[in-house]
């Protein structure tokens, strides 16, 4: 995944090699990929191939007077198809790059980018925790010379999205986020006669020991 | 480059060939929808020779229309000789019939020096509107159908431009 080089200064470079690796990790963490969408807008393509493949088969095997009416059938029909395709295009998919289930959770990935930005602004929505943005420069996992980095790319997603970082506790780096949020106490048991814990924050024990206890 | 499509999943591959055969049904629905709509089996020609100049020159592109019945004296029309596919652009000098009757004509190009009778197939001394004529000429854009004559006197030339067309295509994702 990170040897193929693409042009930093193209946006749609950047933004369709983003999406597919966003697609092969998803994959590689067992969210099964639902594939509706992208059928059916393969299904309406297709169709409407095919009937062009007739008309021209028509026309060339019998002339043009003898299949004008069905030309003129096809081509109306051919139209109804490609604006259906379009619209579907336009208004289902919507920028949607991944659709999937894990665990019984179901998310939806969108993404887009904006001309002249070089941002990559995912919506992603779960059945879980609902709808939300999340946003990172391209430059967070391209170097500048155009080859994909993976695991910039994974820890954003895993530590951004919770769904994914459920899947992929490596990467979602919890301990830090927990640690930020909220600091543990260094608890120093102090043999004092009282019983009571002397809690400072100044105590130099093992950070590996004491989170790993936490977390459980 | 063809390591981009490579990496593909089969899915998002048949979207990219989708892309390309859609390019191509699309040009031709094009094409057969003015087909349909000027009721003319080929309502864009390319004029091939010299013999309507100063009118027409050679390489030019005309614009027919074949929903007139009655075709007049001087109005240009496009016919194909029976039997033969090629078609001949060539001003109306006379007309026999029409109204009820069936419409007859004769035609001419404006340089040259004879009409057509000699052009027409053996047995046959005037077209028949209905059945020979594929319209008439209502536009034209000068010069620009030159590539069609290339084309075809180059054929490599379409393979050359349907390959090229082919890779940019399905390559690229925008």
């Amino acid at each position: 995944m990170g040897d193929t080089k693409i042009s930093p200064h193209s946006l749609a470079e950047l933004k369709n090699t983003t999406d597919d690796a966003l697609g092969n990790y998803l994959r590689g963490l067992k969210f099964e990929q639902d594939n509706t969408r992208l059928d059916v807008r393969l299904a309406i393509g297709y169709a409407s191939v095919v009937i062009a493949a007739a008309t021209f088969a028509a026309d060339y095997k019998l002339g043009w007077e003898a299949t004008k009416t069905w030309t003129a059938v096809a081509v109306v029909a051919y139209a109804l198809l490609n604006g259906a395709f379009t619209y579907w295009m336009w208004a289902v998919e919507k920028g949607c790059v991944f659709t999937g289930v894990r665990e019984g959770n179901k998310i939806s990935v969108a993404s887009k980018t904006k001309k002249h930005d070089p941002t990559y602004y995912l919506t992603i929505s779960s059945a879980n925790s609902g709808s939300k943005q999340i946003t990172a420069p391209f430059t967070t996992w391209f170097t500048a010379d155009g080859y994909f980095v993976a695991k910039p790319f994974q820890q954003w997603l895993a530590s951004s999205v919770e769904a994914i970082g459920n899947a992929d506790s490596k990467n979602a780096l919890r301990d830090q986020r927990d640690e930020i949020a909220s600091p543990s106490p260094e608890v120093e048991l102090t043999p004092q006669g009282n019983g009571t814990a002397d809690a400072s924050g100044t105590d130099g024990k093992a950070k590996g020991s004491k989170r790993s206890k936490r977390k459980g | 480059m063809f390591s981009a499509l490579g990496n593909l999943q089969p899915r998002q591959l048949a979207a990219q060939i989708l892309n390309f055969a859609l390019v191509l049904s699309t040009a031709f629905m094009l094409w057969k929808g003015l087909s349909v709509f000027t009721n003319s089996s080929s309502p864009i020609v390319v004029v091939l020779s010299g013999s309507m100049e100063p009118a027409f020159q050679r390489g030019d592109l005309l614009f027919l229309w074949n929903r007139g019945k009655e075709t007049q004296v001087g109005e240009i029309v496009v016919y194909n000789v029976r039997g033969k596919d090629i078609p001949i652009v060539h001003r109306v000098i006379r007309r026999f019939g029409g109204g009820s009757a069936p419409l007859q004509l004769l035609t001419k190009g404006d340089n040259n020096a004879a009409d057509d009778t000699e052009l027409y197939a053996r047995g046959q001394s005037y077209l028949d509107r209905s059945k020979d004529v594929i319209g008439s000429v209502v536009g034209y854009v000068p010069f620009v159908g030159y590539v069609t004559i290339l084309l075809s006197e180059y054929p490599w030339l379409k393979t050359a431009m349907l390959g090229f067309m082919a890779l940019t295509v399905v390559l690229q994702r925008e």
